[in-house]
Protein backbone atom coordinates (compact mmCIF):
# COMPACT_ATOMS: atom_id res chain seq x y z
CA UNK A 1 0.00 0.00 0.00
CA UNK A 2 2.93 2.45 0.69
CA UNK A 3 4.65 1.53 -2.47
CA UNK A 4 0.99 2.34 -3.98
CA UNK A 5 1.13 5.65 -2.34
CA UNK A 6 4.04 6.78 -3.25
CA UNK A 7 3.84 5.30 -7.10
CA UNK A 8 0.77 7.69 -6.94
CA UNK A 9 2.38 10.71 -5.52
CA UNK A 10 5.31 10.54 -7.56
CA UNK A 11 3.10 10.31 -10.73
CA UNK A 12 0.71 13.13 -9.75
CA UNK A 13 3.54 15.41 -9.52
CA UNK A 14 4.91 14.84 -12.87
CA UNK A 15 1.41 14.02 -14.46
CA UNK A 16 0.74 18.09 -13.43
CA UNK A 17 3.74 19.41 -15.27
CA UNK A 18 2.56 17.04 -18.17
CA UNK A 19 -1.03 18.66 -17.42
CA UNK A 20 0.72 22.17 -17.69
CA UNK A 21 2.26 21.49 -21.17
CA UNK A 22 -0.84 19.42 -22.29
CA UNK A 23 -2.78 22.75 -21.62
CA UNK A 24 -0.61 24.67 -23.85
CA UNK A 25 -0.66 22.23 -26.35
CA UNK A 26 -4.83 22.32 -25.87
CA UNK A 27 -4.99 26.25 -25.66
CA UNK A 28 -2.88 26.70 -28.84
CA UNK A 29 -5.34 23.96 -31.16
CA UNK A 30 -8.26 25.06 -29.78
CA UNK A 31 -7.72 28.61 -31.00
CA UNK A 32 -5.40 28.04 -34.34
CA UNK A 33 -6.04 24.29 -34.85
CA UNK A 34 -2.50 24.06 -35.16
CA UNK A 35 -0.14 21.29 -32.90
CA UNK A 36 2.28 22.90 -31.33
CA UNK A 37 5.11 20.38 -31.47
CA UNK A 38 7.97 23.46 -29.90
CA UNK A 39 5.54 23.16 -26.28
CA UNK A 40 8.06 21.28 -24.66
CA UNK A 41 11.26 22.59 -26.14
CA UNK A 42 9.75 26.21 -25.16
CA UNK A 43 9.42 25.05 -21.59
CA UNK A 44 13.22 24.08 -22.12
CA UNK A 45 14.08 27.57 -23.26
CA UNK A 46 12.65 29.29 -20.74
CA UNK A 47 14.04 26.95 -18.15
CA UNK A 48 17.53 27.50 -19.52
CA UNK A 49 16.78 31.35 -19.36
CA UNK A 50 15.59 31.08 -15.86
CA UNK A 51 18.93 29.83 -15.16
CA UNK A 52 21.09 32.14 -16.72
CA UNK A 53 18.50 35.03 -14.76
CA UNK A 54 18.96 32.90 -11.26
CA UNK A 55 22.70 32.13 -11.36
CA UNK A 56 23.83 35.99 -12.78
CA UNK A 57 21.41 37.68 -9.94
CA UNK A 58 20.05 35.79 -6.87
CA UNK A 59 16.15 36.39 -7.06
CA UNK A 60 13.87 34.81 -4.62
CA UNK A 61 11.62 32.36 -6.17
CA UNK A 62 8.76 34.42 -6.73
CA UNK A 63 10.51 37.46 -8.27
CA UNK A 64 11.87 34.68 -10.66
CA UNK A 65 9.19 32.80 -11.62
CA UNK A 66 7.58 36.83 -12.17
CA UNK A 67 10.13 37.52 -14.43
CA UNK A 68 10.12 34.06 -16.26
CA UNK A 69 6.49 34.92 -17.21
CA UNK A 70 7.07 38.16 -18.68
CA UNK A 71 9.71 36.34 -20.67
CA UNK A 72 8.07 33.66 -21.89
CA UNK A 73 5.22 35.47 -22.82
CA UNK A 74 7.33 38.07 -24.94
CA UNK A 75 9.05 34.26 -26.41
CA UNK A 76 5.40 33.42 -26.90
CA UNK A 77 4.73 36.73 -29.26
CA UNK A 78 7.47 36.44 -31.29
CA UNK A 79 7.64 32.63 -32.37
CA UNK A 80 3.91 33.53 -33.22
CA UNK A 81 4.74 37.36 -34.86
CA UNK A 82 7.84 35.80 -36.75
CA UNK A 83 7.45 31.96 -37.44
CA UNK A 84 3.85 31.46 -37.38
CA UNK A 85 1.77 34.68 -38.86
CA UNK A 86 3.39 34.43 -41.83
CA UNK A 87 1.99 30.99 -42.29
CA UNK A 88 -1.46 32.12 -41.76
CA UNK A 89 -3.73 30.90 -44.74
CA UNK A 90 -1.48 28.21 -45.57
CA UNK A 91 -2.26 24.49 -44.80
CA UNK A 92 -2.21 23.72 -41.09
CA UNK A 93 -0.03 20.93 -41.78
CA UNK A 94 2.49 23.30 -42.77
CA UNK A 95 2.43 25.09 -39.70
CA UNK A 96 2.49 21.86 -37.73
CA UNK A 97 5.83 21.37 -39.78
CA UNK A 98 7.27 24.60 -38.92
CA UNK A 99 6.38 23.85 -35.28
CA UNK A 100 8.39 20.76 -35.38
CA UNK A 101 11.44 22.83 -37.37
CA UNK A 102 11.45 25.12 -34.86
CA UNK A 103 11.60 22.57 -32.13
CA UNK A 104 14.60 21.24 -33.67
CA UNK A 105 15.99 24.39 -33.22
CA UNK A 106 15.10 24.96 -30.14
CA UNK A 107 16.88 22.48 -29.03
CA UNK A 108 19.99 23.13 -30.90
CA UNK A 109 19.79 26.40 -29.49
CA UNK A 110 19.67 25.67 -26.05
CA UNK A 111 22.43 23.11 -26.22
CA UNK A 112 24.97 25.81 -28.26
CA UNK A 113 24.34 28.59 -25.48
CA UNK A 114 23.85 26.59 -22.99
CA UNK A 115 25.83 23.21 -23.24
CA UNK A 116 24.97 19.68 -22.79
CA UNK A 117 25.56 18.96 -19.69
CA UNK A 118 22.75 18.72 -16.95
CA UNK A 119 22.42 21.67 -14.51
CA UNK A 120 20.99 22.61 -11.40
CA UNK A 121 17.98 25.34 -11.83
CA UNK A 122 19.65 27.41 -8.30
CA UNK A 123 16.52 28.95 -6.62
CA UNK A 124 16.13 29.79 -3.04
CA UNK A 125 13.17 26.92 -2.41
CA UNK A 126 15.70 23.89 -3.79
CA UNK A 127 15.35 21.46 -1.59
CA UNK A 128 12.91 22.38 1.06
CA UNK A 129 9.53 20.40 1.11
CA UNK A 130 7.03 19.20 3.38
CA UNK A 131 6.37 15.58 4.18
CA UNK A 132 2.91 14.16 4.54
CA UNK A 133 2.83 10.87 6.33
CA UNK A 134 5.31 8.90 4.07
CA UNK A 135 5.71 11.54 1.58
CA UNK A 136 7.91 13.94 0.58
CA UNK A 137 6.98 16.67 -1.52
CA UNK A 138 9.18 19.44 -2.34
CA UNK A 139 8.16 22.65 -2.56
CA UNK A 140 8.18 23.04 -6.08
CA UNK A 141 6.05 20.08 -6.54
CA UNK A 142 3.46 21.61 -4.48
CA UNK A 143 4.10 24.77 -6.49
CA UNK A 144 2.88 22.78 -9.58
CA UNK A 145 0.37 21.28 -8.29
CA UNK A 146 -0.98 24.97 -7.34
CA UNK A 147 -0.43 26.30 -10.35
CA UNK A 148 -1.82 23.97 -12.14
CA UNK A 149 -4.97 24.27 -10.16
CA UNK A 150 -4.94 27.78 -10.63
CA UNK A 151 -4.29 27.51 -14.87
CA UNK A 152 -7.27 25.35 -14.79
CA UNK A 153 -9.48 27.50 -12.87
CA UNK A 154 -7.96 30.87 -15.10
CA UNK A 155 -8.47 29.34 -18.24
CA UNK A 156 -12.06 28.55 -17.64
CA UNK A 157 -13.19 31.87 -16.59
CA UNK A 158 -11.16 33.47 -19.08
CA UNK A 159 -12.53 31.45 -21.72
CA UNK A 160 -15.78 31.53 -20.42
CA UNK A 161 -16.00 35.01 -18.77
CA UNK A 162 -14.21 37.21 -20.83
CA UNK A 163 -14.94 38.73 -24.22
CA UNK A 164 -11.77 37.97 -25.85
CA UNK A 165 -12.27 34.02 -24.27
CA UNK A 166 -14.97 33.92 -25.65
CA UNK A 167 -13.81 35.63 -29.10
CA UNK A 168 -11.16 32.57 -28.98
CA UNK A 169 -13.36 30.31 -28.61
CA UNK A 170 -15.78 32.19 -31.30
CA UNK A 171 -12.16 31.90 -33.65
CA UNK A 172 -11.80 28.36 -33.09
CA UNK A 173 -15.62 27.56 -33.85
CA UNK A 174 -15.97 29.63 -37.09
CA UNK A 175 -12.42 31.75 -38.14
CA UNK A 176 -14.27 33.54 -41.17
CA UNK A 177 -17.11 34.15 -39.18
CA UNK A 178 -15.41 35.63 -36.22
CA UNK A 179 -13.26 37.98 -38.73
CA UNK A 180 -16.83 39.10 -40.01
CA UNK A 181 -17.85 40.05 -36.79
CA UNK A 182 -15.13 42.37 -36.62
CA UNK A 183 -12.81 40.00 -33.96
CA UNK A 184 -9.07 40.59 -34.77
CA UNK A 185 -8.39 37.15 -35.32
CA UNK A 186 -4.55 38.13 -35.59
CA UNK A 187 -4.14 39.19 -32.13
CA UNK A 188 -6.54 36.14 -30.59
CA UNK A 189 -3.71 34.00 -32.02
CA UNK A 190 -1.11 35.96 -30.53
CA UNK A 191 -2.63 36.11 -27.68
CA UNK A 192 -3.22 32.16 -27.57
CA UNK A 193 0.53 31.38 -28.37
CA UNK A 194 1.64 33.94 -25.77
CA UNK A 195 -0.57 32.50 -22.81
CA UNK A 196 0.46 28.68 -24.12
CA UNK A 197 4.07 29.91 -23.97
CA UNK A 198 3.70 31.34 -20.44
CA UNK A 199 2.09 28.25 -19.05
CA UNK A 200 4.77 26.18 -20.72
CA UNK A 201 7.81 28.58 -19.18
CA UNK A 202 6.37 28.30 -15.49
CA UNK A 203 5.98 24.92 -15.46
CA UNK A 204 9.62 25.09 -17.34
CA UNK A 205 10.68 27.08 -14.12
CA UNK A 206 9.11 24.32 -11.52
CA UNK A 207 10.38 21.41 -13.54
CA UNK A 208 13.81 22.95 -13.81
CA UNK A 209 13.53 23.45 -10.07
CA UNK A 210 12.31 20.25 -8.82
CA UNK A 211 14.55 17.88 -11.37
CA UNK A 212 17.33 19.93 -13.01
CA UNK A 213 17.98 21.24 -16.32
CA UNK A 214 18.79 18.53 -19.41
CA UNK A 215 19.21 18.86 -22.95
CA UNK A 216 16.58 16.46 -22.81
CA UNK A 217 13.81 18.13 -21.12
CA UNK A 218 12.01 18.72 -23.96
CA UNK A 219 10.99 15.05 -24.29
CA UNK A 220 8.60 15.84 -21.62
CA UNK A 221 6.79 17.68 -24.33
CA UNK A 222 6.42 14.34 -26.24
CA UNK A 223 5.33 12.34 -22.80
CA UNK A 224 2.47 15.03 -22.31
CA UNK A 225 1.36 14.65 -25.62
CA UNK A 226 -0.60 11.67 -24.82
CA UNK A 227 -2.63 13.64 -21.68
CA UNK A 228 -3.74 15.69 -24.91
CA UNK A 229 -4.82 13.43 -26.97
CA UNK A 230 -6.86 11.19 -24.22
CA UNK A 231 -8.52 14.72 -22.59
CA UNK A 232 -9.50 15.51 -26.06
CA UNK A 233 -7.25 17.94 -27.82
CA UNK A 234 -9.07 21.21 -28.28
CA UNK A 235 -9.99 20.70 -24.07
CA UNK A 236 -7.61 22.94 -22.20
CA UNK A 237 -9.48 21.44 -19.03
CA UNK A 238 -9.26 17.64 -20.28
CA UNK A 239 -5.52 18.01 -20.99
CA UNK A 240 -4.96 18.95 -17.33
CA UNK A 241 -6.69 15.83 -15.97
CA UNK A 242 -5.47 13.75 -18.13
CA UNK A 243 -1.87 14.86 -17.61
CA UNK A 244 -2.12 13.76 -14.21
CA UNK A 245 -3.66 10.68 -15.45
CA UNK A 246 -0.79 9.94 -17.23
CA UNK A 247 1.81 10.57 -15.22
CA UNK A 248 0.05 8.28 -12.84
CA UNK A 249 -0.49 5.61 -14.92
CA UNK A 250 2.95 5.89 -16.30
CA UNK A 251 4.70 5.19 -12.64
CA UNK A 252 2.11 2.70 -11.54
CA UNK A 253 3.00 0.71 -14.75
CA UNK A 254 6.26 0.74 -14.22
CA UNK A 255 6.37 0.03 -10.41
CA UNK A 256 4.21 -2.73 -11.07
CA UNK A 257 4.75 -4.37 -14.11
CA UNK A 258 8.10 -3.23 -15.21
CA UNK A 259 11.42 -0.79 -16.52
CA UNK A 260 10.40 0.99 -19.60
CA UNK A 261 6.94 0.42 -20.42
CA UNK A 262 6.49 4.11 -18.71
CA UNK A 263 7.38 5.53 -21.80
CA UNK A 264 4.57 3.84 -23.72
CA UNK A 265 2.22 3.28 -21.29
CA UNK A 266 0.83 6.66 -21.81
CA UNK A 267 0.31 5.69 -25.65
CA UNK A 268 -1.41 2.14 -24.80
CA UNK A 269 -4.21 3.92 -23.07
CA UNK A 270 -4.75 6.56 -26.11
CA UNK A 271 -5.00 3.92 -28.49
CA UNK A 272 -7.93 2.21 -26.21
CA UNK A 273 -9.43 5.25 -24.88
CA UNK A 274 -9.46 6.81 -28.83
CA UNK A 275 -11.37 3.10 -29.78
CA UNK A 276 -14.56 3.91 -27.62
CA UNK A 277 -14.05 8.64 -27.78
CA UNK A 278 -12.48 9.49 -30.83
CA UNK A 279 -12.48 13.03 -30.02
CA UNK A 280 -11.03 12.36 -26.47
CA UNK A 281 -12.48 12.50 -22.63
CA UNK A 282 -13.08 15.74 -22.56
CA UNK A 283 -12.95 16.73 -26.28
CA UNK A 284 -16.11 18.44 -28.41
CA UNK A 285 -17.46 16.42 -30.51
CA UNK A 286 -18.68 18.29 -33.57
CA UNK A 287 -22.69 19.67 -32.86
CA UNK A 288 -24.88 18.10 -35.62
CA UNK A 289 -28.50 18.61 -35.54
CA UNK A 290 -30.34 15.55 -36.52
CA UNK B 1 -24.15 55.82 -48.83
CA UNK B 2 -22.76 52.79 -50.23
CA UNK B 3 -21.38 52.77 -53.67
CA UNK B 4 -19.71 49.93 -55.62
CA UNK B 5 -18.07 51.20 -58.86
CA UNK B 6 -16.81 48.96 -61.50
CA UNK B 7 -15.69 46.34 -59.18
CA UNK B 8 -13.36 43.38 -60.49
CA UNK B 9 -12.82 40.91 -58.21
CA UNK B 10 -10.43 37.51 -59.14
CA UNK B 11 -9.25 34.58 -57.19
CA UNK B 12 -5.94 32.81 -56.92
CA UNK B 13 -5.11 35.42 -59.10
CA UNK B 14 -7.31 34.18 -62.29
CA UNK B 15 -10.52 33.47 -62.27
CA UNK B 16 -12.72 36.37 -62.46
CA UNK B 17 -15.49 35.99 -60.34
CA UNK B 18 -16.80 39.72 -60.82
CA UNK B 19 -16.04 42.05 -63.37
CA UNK B 20 -17.69 45.35 -63.76
CA UNK B 21 -19.66 45.40 -60.87
CA UNK B 22 -21.52 48.43 -59.77
CA UNK B 23 -24.36 49.27 -57.14
CA UNK B 24 -25.61 51.85 -54.61
CA UNK B 25 -27.52 51.37 -51.66
CA UNK B 26 -29.15 54.76 -50.32
CA UNK B 27 -29.73 55.50 -46.56
CA UNK B 28 -32.60 53.24 -45.02
CA UNK B 29 -33.42 51.50 -48.45
CA UNK B 30 -33.51 47.88 -49.37
CA UNK B 31 -31.68 46.72 -52.61
CA UNK B 32 -31.73 43.35 -53.45
CA UNK B 33 -28.93 41.88 -55.33
CA UNK B 34 -30.76 38.75 -57.58
CA UNK B 35 -28.43 36.03 -60.09
CA UNK B 36 -28.31 32.57 -60.17
CA UNK B 37 -25.39 30.09 -58.40
CA UNK B 38 -22.43 31.47 -58.98
CA UNK B 39 -22.72 34.61 -60.57
CA UNK B 40 -20.92 36.41 -58.29
CA UNK B 41 -23.65 37.44 -55.42
CA UNK B 42 -21.78 36.23 -52.71
CA UNK B 43 -18.17 37.28 -53.71
CA UNK B 44 -19.38 40.73 -54.26
CA UNK B 45 -20.57 40.87 -50.85
CA UNK B 46 -17.55 39.58 -49.05
CA UNK B 47 -15.14 42.49 -51.24
CA UNK B 48 -16.94 45.20 -49.59
CA UNK B 49 -16.54 43.18 -45.78
CA UNK B 50 -12.97 42.88 -46.83
CA UNK B 51 -13.04 39.14 -46.33
CA UNK B 52 -11.79 38.09 -49.33
CA UNK B 53 -8.25 37.57 -48.40
CA UNK B 54 -8.75 33.90 -46.54
CA UNK B 55 -10.10 32.04 -50.04
CA UNK B 56 -7.01 34.31 -51.64
CA UNK B 57 -9.64 36.59 -53.66
CA UNK B 58 -8.55 40.39 -54.41
CA UNK B 59 -10.45 43.16 -55.59
CA UNK B 60 -8.39 44.06 -58.60
CA UNK B 61 -10.48 47.31 -59.92
CA UNK B 62 -12.84 49.91 -59.12
CA UNK B 63 -13.97 51.50 -56.19
CA UNK B 64 -16.01 50.68 -52.77
CA UNK B 65 -16.74 53.74 -51.41
CA UNK B 66 -19.24 54.42 -48.15
CA UNK B 67 -20.15 58.05 -47.83
CA UNK B 68 -17.37 59.02 -50.27
CA UNK B 69 -14.41 57.37 -48.01
CA UNK B 70 -12.60 54.59 -49.65
CA UNK B 71 -13.41 50.87 -48.42
CA UNK B 72 -11.18 48.72 -50.62
CA UNK B 73 -8.09 47.60 -48.17
CA UNK B 74 -9.79 48.22 -44.99
CA UNK B 75 -9.67 44.82 -42.21
CA UNK B 76 -12.73 43.38 -41.84
CA UNK B 77 -12.87 45.07 -38.18
CA UNK B 78 -12.78 48.50 -39.62
CA UNK B 79 -15.19 48.14 -41.79
CA UNK B 80 -17.27 46.44 -38.93
CA UNK B 81 -16.76 49.87 -37.00
CA UNK B 82 -17.68 51.67 -40.47
CA UNK B 83 -20.88 50.23 -39.79
CA UNK B 84 -21.29 47.95 -42.62
CA UNK B 85 -21.91 44.16 -41.57
CA UNK B 86 -22.67 41.06 -43.85
CA UNK B 87 -24.54 37.92 -42.30
CA UNK B 88 -23.06 35.16 -43.90
CA UNK B 89 -24.38 32.92 -46.51
CA UNK B 90 -26.10 29.55 -44.52
CA UNK B 91 -26.12 31.09 -41.28
CA UNK B 92 -22.48 30.53 -39.84
CA UNK B 93 -22.96 30.57 -36.25
CA UNK B 94 -20.67 29.70 -33.79
CA UNK B 95 -21.91 26.68 -33.01
CA UNK B 96 -20.34 25.79 -29.86
CA UNK B 97 -20.84 28.84 -28.38
CA UNK B 98 -24.59 29.87 -26.50
CA UNK B 99 -26.86 32.49 -28.01
CA UNK B 100 -25.70 35.27 -26.05
CA UNK B 101 -21.95 34.40 -26.55
CA UNK B 102 -22.78 34.68 -30.26
CA UNK B 103 -24.27 37.63 -30.03
CA UNK B 104 -21.65 39.79 -27.75
CA UNK B 105 -18.89 38.36 -30.37
CA UNK B 106 -20.86 40.59 -32.93
CA UNK B 107 -20.84 43.58 -30.91
CA UNK B 108 -17.23 42.95 -30.04
CA UNK B 109 -16.23 46.14 -31.95
CA UNK B 110 -18.16 48.08 -29.31
CA UNK B 111 -17.66 48.76 -25.40
CA UNK B 112 -19.14 46.69 -22.77
CA UNK B 113 -22.22 48.99 -21.92
CA UNK B 114 -22.74 49.43 -25.80
CA UNK B 115 -22.57 45.87 -26.19
CA UNK B 116 -25.43 45.38 -23.69
CA UNK B 117 -27.62 47.99 -24.96
CA UNK B 118 -27.59 46.60 -28.25
CA UNK B 119 -28.51 43.27 -26.70
CA UNK B 120 -31.49 44.61 -25.23
CA UNK B 121 -32.18 45.75 -28.80
CA UNK B 122 -31.70 42.43 -30.71
CA UNK B 123 -33.95 40.82 -28.36
CA UNK B 124 -36.97 43.42 -28.90
CA UNK B 125 -36.18 42.86 -33.06
CA UNK B 126 -36.21 39.01 -32.31
CA UNK B 127 -37.77 38.39 -28.62
CA UNK B 128 -37.43 34.20 -29.70
CA UNK B 129 -33.88 34.79 -29.21
CA UNK B 130 -34.57 36.23 -25.97
CA UNK B 131 -35.83 33.19 -24.89
CA UNK B 132 -32.80 31.01 -26.47
CA UNK B 133 -30.13 33.38 -24.78
CA UNK B 134 -28.67 30.25 -22.73
CA UNK B 135 -29.00 27.79 -25.58
CA UNK B 136 -26.00 26.55 -27.60
CA UNK B 137 -26.48 27.91 -31.03
CA UNK B 138 -25.67 24.95 -32.63
CA UNK B 139 -29.27 22.68 -31.94
CA UNK B 140 -31.01 25.40 -32.46
CA UNK B 141 -33.67 25.18 -34.88
CA UNK B 142 -32.76 26.59 -38.49
CA UNK B 143 -35.12 29.94 -38.51
CA UNK B 144 -33.85 30.30 -34.83
CA UNK B 145 -30.77 30.23 -36.29
CA UNK B 146 -31.08 33.01 -38.97
CA UNK B 147 -32.42 34.86 -36.33
CA UNK B 148 -29.32 34.60 -33.85
CA UNK B 149 -27.65 35.13 -37.32
CA UNK B 150 -28.98 38.34 -38.25
CA UNK B 151 -29.24 39.32 -34.36
CA UNK B 152 -25.53 38.89 -34.20
CA UNK B 153 -24.79 40.97 -37.16
CA UNK B 154 -27.23 43.55 -35.48
CA UNK B 155 -25.06 43.88 -32.29
CA UNK B 156 -22.43 46.52 -34.40
CA UNK B 157 -25.86 48.41 -34.74
CA UNK B 158 -24.53 48.96 -38.74
CA UNK B 159 -25.83 51.49 -40.83
CA UNK B 160 -26.07 49.08 -43.76
CA UNK B 161 -26.99 45.09 -43.30
CA UNK B 162 -25.56 42.77 -45.81
CA UNK B 163 -27.98 39.70 -45.77
CA UNK B 164 -26.55 36.52 -48.14
CA UNK B 165 -29.48 34.38 -48.83
CA UNK B 166 -31.59 34.34 -45.58
CA UNK B 167 -34.29 32.18 -46.73
CA UNK B 168 -31.55 29.55 -47.04
CA UNK B 169 -32.88 26.04 -46.66
CA UNK B 170 -35.99 27.03 -44.47
CA UNK B 171 -39.72 26.93 -43.90
CA UNK B 172 -41.96 29.88 -45.74
CA UNK B 173 -43.69 30.60 -42.71
CA UNK B 174 -40.35 31.38 -41.11
CA UNK B 175 -39.27 33.35 -43.92
CA UNK B 176 -41.84 35.63 -44.19
CA UNK B 177 -41.02 36.26 -40.32
CA UNK B 178 -37.61 37.02 -40.95
CA UNK B 179 -38.47 39.37 -44.09
CA UNK B 180 -40.86 41.07 -41.79
CA UNK B 181 -37.85 42.17 -39.50
CA UNK B 182 -36.31 43.15 -42.17
CA UNK B 183 -38.41 45.22 -43.50
CA UNK B 184 -38.85 46.85 -40.33
CA UNK B 185 -35.65 47.67 -39.37
CA UNK B 186 -35.35 49.32 -42.80
CA UNK B 187 -38.20 51.49 -42.00
CA UNK B 188 -37.91 52.05 -38.16
CA UNK B 189 -34.63 52.05 -37.21
CA UNK B 190 -33.23 53.55 -41.26
CA UNK B 191 -31.06 50.17 -41.36
CA UNK B 192 -29.96 50.37 -45.10
CA UNK B 193 -30.38 46.40 -46.55
CA UNK B 194 -28.05 44.57 -49.05
CA UNK B 195 -29.88 41.42 -49.72
CA UNK B 196 -28.78 38.49 -51.95
CA UNK B 197 -31.29 36.26 -52.43
CA UNK B 198 -32.35 33.28 -55.11
CA UNK B 199 -36.13 33.76 -54.27
CA UNK B 200 -36.17 36.55 -56.82
CA UNK B 201 -40.21 37.13 -56.13
CA UNK B 202 -39.85 37.65 -52.51
CA UNK B 203 -36.66 39.62 -52.85
CA UNK B 204 -38.27 42.34 -55.11
CA UNK B 205 -41.77 42.11 -52.69
CA UNK B 206 -39.47 44.23 -49.93
CA UNK B 207 -36.30 46.05 -52.03
CA UNK B 208 -37.16 48.83 -53.32
CA UNK B 209 -34.26 48.91 -56.20
CA UNK B 210 -32.79 45.58 -57.73
CA UNK B 211 -29.96 44.27 -59.94
CA UNK B 212 -29.68 41.06 -61.16
CA UNK B 213 -26.14 39.90 -61.64
CA UNK B 214 -25.25 37.16 -64.57
CA UNK B 215 -21.37 35.69 -64.87
CA UNK B 216 -20.16 38.30 -62.32
CA UNK B 217 -21.37 41.58 -64.07
CA UNK B 218 -24.56 43.48 -63.88
CA UNK B 219 -26.54 43.15 -66.28
CA UNK B 220 -29.92 44.69 -65.30
CA UNK B 221 -31.29 46.92 -62.52
CA UNK B 222 -34.10 49.08 -61.67
CA UNK B 223 -37.24 49.06 -59.30
CA UNK B 224 -38.62 45.91 -58.84
CA UNK B 225 -41.89 46.94 -60.57
CA UNK B 226 -39.43 46.98 -63.95
CA UNK B 227 -37.97 44.23 -63.24
CA UNK B 228 -40.71 42.19 -62.58
CA UNK B 229 -42.52 43.61 -65.90
CA UNK B 230 -39.31 42.28 -67.72
CA UNK B 231 -39.82 39.50 -69.86
CA UNK B 232 -36.85 37.87 -69.11
CA UNK B 233 -36.53 38.59 -65.22
CA UNK B 234 -40.03 36.86 -65.62
CA UNK B 235 -39.28 33.73 -67.25
CA UNK B 236 -35.52 33.45 -65.73
CA UNK B 237 -36.54 34.44 -62.24
CA UNK B 238 -39.95 34.27 -61.16
CA UNK B 239 -40.53 31.09 -63.18
CA UNK B 240 -43.42 32.96 -65.70
CA UNK B 241 -43.74 32.13 -69.36
CA UNK B 242 -44.34 34.85 -71.86
CA UNK B 243 -47.93 33.94 -71.56
CA UNK B 244 -47.67 35.31 -68.47
CA UNK B 245 -48.79 31.49 -67.07
CA UNK B 246 -46.85 29.75 -64.87
CA UNK B 247 -44.34 27.63 -66.50
CA UNK B 248 -44.93 23.64 -66.92
CA UNK B 249 -41.24 22.34 -66.06
CA UNK B 250 -42.05 19.71 -68.96
CA UNK B 251 -41.86 23.02 -71.56
CA UNK B 252 -38.81 24.12 -70.52
CA UNK B 253 -36.42 23.92 -73.30
CA UNK B 254 -33.84 26.97 -72.16
CA UNK B 255 -31.51 27.09 -74.96
CA UNK B 256 -34.27 27.81 -77.18
CA UNK B 257 -34.82 31.07 -75.65
CA UNK B 258 -32.00 33.19 -75.73
CA UNK B 259 -31.73 35.74 -72.85
CA UNK B 260 -31.68 39.06 -74.60
CA UNK B 261 -29.18 41.03 -72.19
CA UNK B 262 -26.97 38.36 -73.44
CA UNK B 263 -25.95 39.89 -77.05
Amino acid sequence: MDYFILLTVSGISIGVIYGLIGMGYALIFKATSVVNFAQGEVMMLISYMAFSIASSWSLPFWSLLGVCVVLSGVVGLLIERIFIRPMLGQDVFSTVMVTIGMAVMIRAVVVLIWGADPMVLPTDIGDSGVEFGMVFLYTAQIYAIGFLAVCVFGMWAFLRFSRMGVAMRATAARETTALLMGINVTRVYALAWAIAAVIAGVSGVLLGTIYGLGPDMWTQGLRAFPAVILGGLDSVFGAAISGILIGVLENLSEGYIGHGLKEISGFLVILVVLMIRPYGLFGTPEIERV
Amino acid sequence: MLNVNNVQIVYDNVIEAVRDASLTVDEGQIVTLLGSNGAGKSTILKGISGVLYPEEGDIIGGTITLDGENMIGRKPDEIVRSGVVLVPEGRQLFEPLTVEENLMMGGITRNRSAAAEALEYVFSVFPRVKEKRGMIAGYLSGGEQQMVAIGRALMSRPRLLMLDEPSLGLAPQIIAEIFEAVTDLSKQSNVSVLLVEQNAELALSIASYGYIIENGRVVMDGTPAKLMNNEDVKEFYLGFSESGNRRNMRDVKHYKRRKRWLS
